[in-house]
């Protein structure tokens, strides 16, 4: 039985005294280490050893008598190095040390885990019936092993887990949920890139009710692909989309221009960017076009606005609108512009040509001169760019735009570099309503997660909407020296999300394709936030600030004392705010089993009726466990258009709305 | 005839299908197709690897598993999938295609895959079949024809401009992408020199070296990877490494790539020395990578030390003593005292101490020693002995500690290396220990003790002796052994109206087993012929029991003065004396001190000793003053006892003596093992 059942059971059926939950934690003794930081990335939630359902023993703690009894009767109990208490568990330290420095982990055998500095260990030993779940790479000691007992669960790790938590074990939290501890709250709100090329041949639908599971709201789709019209592609997208609204996941067009797409860049030479050297701009995959020439962006405003129309978007996403590149002027064979407008108007405006930048004038006062120039060239297109994407909602009225921005606040290097200047385009969300997704550049990658309150925290004074700023998350492989993965992965990813999530409003991830299979079970659990959580015999008490689901294993619910609707699937979705529940039974009115929006609240009315209020800056996707005989938007009647009896999923405008359902 | 014909093919055909091995996977395939058609992929997933496992040679079973595993999007699995199909059917032309379009889409080394994929498509675009061909041909446009505008993009750019590590990295991966294998080598090689911190692009030269079939190219990236400072690059490098250790050559052409790398031109120093003591020149050349290390890192002062001691063994006093000069003024206190060792001049102690970092392994290691936490000092011994790995007090210590934790095989090998040391007060200790413990752990061990002794009551020499070899066999709990015995005396009997022997007076030849020693506890048993020396009479002797012994405090062998307690017990079976069992309780409390040179035992002594026969010979209790010592100039196992006691018998049944008696007895023990 997971311990996630076990607690609703315990806790609310049989209305244990000793109620105890996996969410909450305690940490023995006085040095906590980085316990608190793992167990909270996935949001278990630090709390009184009388409450907490999960306890953690570093080395050295004295073993007691009651721990095996604690243990079957459900605790999950984990353990680090050393100690007696592990000892009476069967973890022992042998007589011969391992220098250990790389791990093979079961969840992801092919991804080397390597530290940055070698440790020595003593060669552990574990009990034959444990589950090893690392190992040393060249001996294969056991490095982090976990076994059943009882109701309950051990997990011993063979060594401190490292400053931050991940340094040295990525997927404890899998270990620990594989021991069936898992995580008790969740969050869909997180954004996706996603490219075709990587998904070409999947089961769309078998792709989007994972993305869903794994908390994505919305797949921002690597629109260049579709901007020519291709029959096949339009074909693959159509699919795609319905196959993401049928799964409650919205579909954003992800434009990344000066990119347009490889056949606008064969057929229009004569528009392509250049570098400032001269060549034409195919940097990297991306092949530039020329933003300053007129007829060139008329092409591309013809061909996005006709892209938007062909496909049922939720969204726009202008990315990385700006010029190339991380290196700036450092390195000419990839800077840009220095199409022959820009110089044109460069010269008229200061005398010289700035591909002279490279020859004659080296001096930093013209370089400077240049880069200003340029930075308000970025603005300019920015500004431009996002009154096209306003444009589209003559013919998409729920569509919601968003603006990815590198970071030039957090890594001041950005505005010489690329032309990106924060602060000169977020005065734009005074006068236009769209995202500003905050783009982590990549020569900080290597940061730890603490990076993201600190950018949330230079940021919000530059703006009077800091509700609507958002964070990508790039999750790739890093070039610099990181450890202990290349790429984010467990723990070092929860962190990210969760840290993320705790200082925005929307989180981004680049891309669905590279999240690596072992974290998406507790993606969604990562980006929960909740600020107290208690629980007594009969009920709980949740309080987060943003809306938030909850494992459910109930037929129905009590929240603040009245039926609760907003259930299904084995998840409770409660609105921000603090709120309690009781287990009740089931109601026979239709249960609201997923909501892609910020629900405000719900209420069962008489008559079987269901009414509850959203917010959402696309249209809103809502799902229910029956087919629908009513739907009111805003006492509006309308059809409810339902796909089959067992399940009805609908479409909901933008905006703030009432629905009633029957 | 046609019936009979007709039949005899039916049989044929149903001997031939009867003798069609079962299909292993069928029920499993059944299952896994059912789950696709469900679009339950994950379990179609499982059933299939399943049947792959119970099926490995069906190339369709890993084709119907990789088909599935696209569905799920997992492309990387199921480009494995493929590849093994491709393995099993080299014929099969779809599931090549199917392979190299996966490869060009892939994530993991993308240069190295893309390449893969264009090779596919250019061997698939000369096949036979009309369709394949013309898939693969257009594939292959479409990877090599930006492939070469790429390169000659980045040419130019390098033509134009001076080099920079983002443009020949990216020339190089174009290139070996096109397979253009020689640019690609040395675009990396030069990308590796503009930015020898991105260590990485060792593994990727490392990689086409391979490719291009250049062993000792790959051999010098994977070596020079393997010793950097960046542990990913290093252990991802040390998986490709061959198990044997690199030749010197291939440690001078790693170090020709990666001139900078410290920790190769270190081991490659070392490498060197420990060839020099069996090849001279080796020796100079040991001096020049010293040397190259020390211009290069002036900070390097172990590498400095091994310099100037080894210009110093040379008489090259000039050369040698600027540098130890530097080495005594800044080096940590271990390296400089090495020097002053070397200089004879004193050693520093403990005023360096408070420079030692708190988390310095070593000295947590002596501290976690003198608590008595071993298994922590041998941790953060081996920790410190890898920090430093030429200071042979760390592999004294760790010799110590492991002979503390009972681990005498590990103790030996540690006091082996530290015997060697220049260092005389660590060479004559260590060598000390590994003598007396390598005994214990040889093949065959022979040990020869003997005990005479003068006893003032019964006025006879008494003499003991025992000669035994015994056979180390690994993972065998006892130790097999050949012993001859010696059990005899001076004066024979106690004369009289029925005189007595006083001892056996006989040679027993035995073969036995003893346990290993287990907390001062012996087993043994064995069993042989008695021969007595007086008559020649033969007898069978069955004997065997424990032994224990413990000494606590100081011992006669310490270089320290101190109380001690020694206490020996023996319960011994012997088949001559009427099947009996003789128990021995000797136990010793005193004071050991030094008179002069002499070594001495001051102690009072409680005997008691007892058998299940109840024979009033053997049960008697005895106490009384005595001394041991060791005389200066003897073997160290040598000591001589003085002693006095009174006694009395427990049983006087049959007793011809008195009751109670008084013996003055002097003996020398004597024991080498060898």
């Amino acid at each position: 039985m997971r311990l996630q059942s076990s607690f609703a059971a315990a806790a609310l059926l049989v209305g244990a005294s000793q109620a105890c939950s996996a969410a909450i934690f305690t940490v023995l003794g006085s040095e906590p280490g980085s316990w608190p930081i793992i167990l909270s990335s996935v949001g278990h939630l630090p709390g009184p050893a009388t409450q907490a359902g999960i306890f953690v023993a570093r080395a050295g703690t004295p073993a007691a008598a009651d721990w095996k009894a604690k243990v079957e009767h459900g605790a999950a109990l984990i353990l680090e190095g050393t100690s007696p208490v592990a000892s009476s568990f069967g973890f022992k330290a042998g007589t011969d040390s391992i220098s250990t420095v790389h791990l093979v982990d079961t969840h992801n055998p092919a991804l080397p885990v390597i530290w940055e500095k070698a440790i020595e260990l003593p060669r552990y030993e574990a009990p034959a019936n444990a589950q090893i779940f690392a190992k040393e790479r060249w001996t294969g000691a056991p490095l982090v092993a976990g076994v059943k007992v009882g109701l309950g669960a051990v997990l011993w790790v063979a060594a401190d887990p490292g400053r931050n938590g991940y340094e040295r074990f990525p997927y404890l939290m899998q270990a620990l949920a594989d021991l069936g501890v898992a995580p008790v709250f969740r969050s869909s709100r997180l954004w996706a890139f996603f490219d075709y090329s990587y998904r070409s041949r999947a089961d769309l639908d078998y792709l989007a009710e994972r993305w869903r599971k794994a908390g994505i709201s919305a797949l921002h789709v690597a629109s260049w692909h579709f901007f020519d019209g291709d029959p096949e592609r339009d074909a693959y997208l159509k699919r795609l989309i319905e196959a993401c609204h049928r799964h409650g996941v919205l579909v954003y067009a992800w434009i990344e221009l000066p990119h347009v797409s490889d056949k606008f860049w064969n057929d229009h030479p004569e528009w392509r960017e250049k570098t400032a050297i001269l060549q034409h701009a195919q940097l990297d995959w991306r092949k530039l076009m020329n933003l300053q020439n007129p007829d060139c962006v008329d092409a591309i405003r013809t061909g996005v606005r006709r892209m938007m129309q062909r496909f049922d978007w939720d969204g726009a996403n202008l990315a990385e609108l700006y010029f190339e590149s991380l290196e700036g002027a450092g390195n000419p064979a990839r800077f840009t512009p220095m199409n022959d407008n820009v110089r044109a108007a460069f010269r008229a405006q200061s005398g010289w040509d700035p591909v002279e930048l490279w020859s004659t004038r080296t001096d930093a006062e013209s370089l400077r001169q240049f880069l200003d120039f340029r930075a308000g060239l970025a603005k300019r297109m920015q500004e431009e760019w996002l009154q096209t994407a306003e444009s589209f909602r003559e013919f998409r009225p729920d569509l919601d735009i968003v603006l990815t921005h590198v970071d030039d606040r957090f890594d001041t290097g950005m505005k010489d570099a690329i032309g990106a200047d924060a602060a000169r385009v977020l005065p734009l969300l005074d006068r236009q309503q769209f995202w500003f997704l905050i783009e982590d550049p990549a020569t900080v990658w290597n940061l730890g997660p603490q990076r993201y309150p600190e950018i949330a925290a230079k940021y919000k004074p530059l703006t009077k909407h800091p509700e609507k700023l958002a964070i990508d998350i790039n999750i790739v492989d890093r070039y610099q020296d990181v450890y202990p993965t290349r790429q984010q992965t467990g723990t070092e990813l929860f962190e990210l999300v969760h840290l993320a999530a705790s200082a925005f409003p929307r989180v981004a991830l680049y891309f669905e394709n590279s999240i690596l299979r072992p974290d998406m079970p507790l993606l969604a659990s990562s980006a929960a936030v909740v600020r107290s959580y208690s629980l007594d015999a009969r009920r709980l008490t949740i309080d987060s600030p943003m809306d938030i689901e909850v494992n459910w294993s109930g037929d129905g619910a009590l929240v603040d004392g009245k039926p609760w609707p907003a259930h299904g699937s084995g998840m409770l979705r409660l609105p921000a705010g603090a709120h309690t529940l009781e287990r009740s039974a089931r109601l026979d009115a239709p249960s609201i089993t997923d909501l892609n929006a910020v629900l405000r609240s719900a209420v069962v009315e008489s008559g079987k009726r269901v009414s509850f209020e959203y917010t959402s800056d696309s249209r809103a996707i809502a799902t229910f466990d029956r087919r629908l005989s009513l739907l009111e938007i805003d006492g509006n009647s309308t059809t409810p258009g339902c796909d089959g009896p067992a399940v009805c999923t609908v479409m909901l405008p933008r905006g703030s709305h009432r629905v009633t359902v029957r | 005839v046609e019936s009979c014909i007709r039949l005899a093919t039916l049989c044929l055909l149903a001997t031939v299908a009867l003798a069609q091995e079962p299909d292993a996977a069928y029920d499993t395939l059944v299952r896994a197709f059912d789950s696709q058609r469900a679009h339950d992929y994950d379990a179609a997933v499982a059933l299939f690897q399943k049947a792959a496992a119970l099926s490995p040679g069906r190339p369709d079973i890993r084709k119907n598993l990789a088909y599935t595993l696209l569905k799920t999007g997992d492309s990387d699995a199921a480009r494995e999938q493929f590849g093994e199909a491709m393995r099993l059917d080299p014929a099969d032309l779809h599931l090549a295609l199917e392979y190299a379009f996966l490869c060009y889409e892939a994530r993991e080394n993308p240069s190295a895959r893309k390449a893969e994929a264009r090779r596919i498509f250019a061997r698939i675009r000369e096949s036979a079949d009309p369709e394949s061909r013309r898939t693969a041909d257009q594939a292959f446009q479409n990877i090599d024809v930006p492939l070469a505008a790429g390169i000659a993009r980045w040419r130019q750019v390098l033509a134009a401009s001076p080099p920079t590590f983002s443009a020949v990295y990216e020339l190089a991966q174009l290139a070996e992408q096109r397979d253009e294998l020689e640019l690609a080598a040395a675009s990396y090689r030069q990308a590796f020199q503009l930015l020898p911190e991105r260590r990485s692009v060792l593994l990727e030269l490392a990689r086409v070296e391979k490719t291009r079939s250049n062993s000792e190219g790959m051999m010098a990236a994977l070596l020079a990877a393997s010793r950097g400072p960046e542990t990913r690059t290093a252990e991802l490098a040390r998986e490709q490494l061959p198990d044997r250790y690199p030749y010197v050559y291939e440690f001078r052409e790693a170090l020709e790539l990666d001139p900078q790398n410290a920790a190769l031109h270190r081991e490659l120093a070392y490498l060197l020395l420990s060839m020099s003591e069996k090849k001279e020149t080796a020796r100079a050349d040991a001096v020049e990578e010293f040397r190259a290390i020390v211009k290069d890192s002036p900070q390097d002062y172990l590498a400095a030390a091994q310099l100037g001691l080894l210009y110093l063994s040379d008489n090259r006093e000039a050369l040698a003593m600027p540098i130890l000069r530097e080495v005594l003024g800044h080096a940590d206190q271990p390296t400089a005292n090495r020097v002053r060792m070397a200089l004879k001049i004193p050693l520093l102690l403990e005023e360096r101490r408070a420079e030692v970092s708190a988390n310095d392994p070593r000295l947590l290691g002596e501290r976690s020693f003198e608590a008595g936490f071993l298994k922590d000092a041998k941790r953060y011994f081996l920790a410190a002995r890898e920090q430093n790995p030429v200071d042979a007090s760390i592999a004294l210590k760790l010799g110590w500690t492991n002979n503390m934790l009972h681990d005498d095989a590990a103790a030996i090998r540690w006091f082996d290396i530290a015997r060697r040391s220049s260092d005389p007060v660590i060479s004559s200790e260590a060598d000390k220990a590994y003598t007396n413990l390598r005994p214990d752990n040889e093949r065959f061990r022979s040990t020869l003790w003997i005990y005479p002794l003068l006893s003032s009551r019964w006025g006879d020499l008494f003499g003991y002796g025992q000669l035994k070899t015994e056979i180390k066999v690994p993972k065998l709990p006892v130790r097999p052994y050949v012993s001859v015995r010696f059990a005899g005396d001076a004066r024979r009997t106690t004369g009289g109206v029925s005189p007595q022997n006083l001892s056996e007076s006989a040679f027993i030849f035995g073969v036995g087993v003893a346990t290993r020693q287990w907390r001062g506890a012996t087993g043994w048993f064995e069993a042989g012929t008695s021969i007595g020396y007086l008559n020649a009479q033969q007898m069978a002797d069955y004997r065997g029991g424990l032994s224990y012994s413990k000494t606590i405090g100081v011992s006669l062998a310490s270089e320290r003065s101190g109380w001690f307690l020694e206490t020996l017990a023996d319960s011994v079976y012997i088949s001559r004396f009427s099947n009996d069992l003789l128990n021995y309780s000797q136990n010793r409390t005193g004071f050991t001190s030094s008179v002069g040179p002499l070594k001495i035992q001051t102690f009072w002594t409680s005997n008691l000793t007892f058998d299940v026969k109840k024979q009033y010979w053997a049960n008697f209790a005895e106490t009384g003053p005595g001394f041991r010592f060791h005389p200066d100039g003897t073997p160290p196992s040598l000591s001589i006892t003085l002693g006095a006691v009174r006694g009395i018998y427990l049983v006087n049944k049959g007793n011809p003596h008195r009751p109670n008696f008084y013996d003055f007895r002097v003996g020398v023990w004597y024991a080498v093992t060898k």
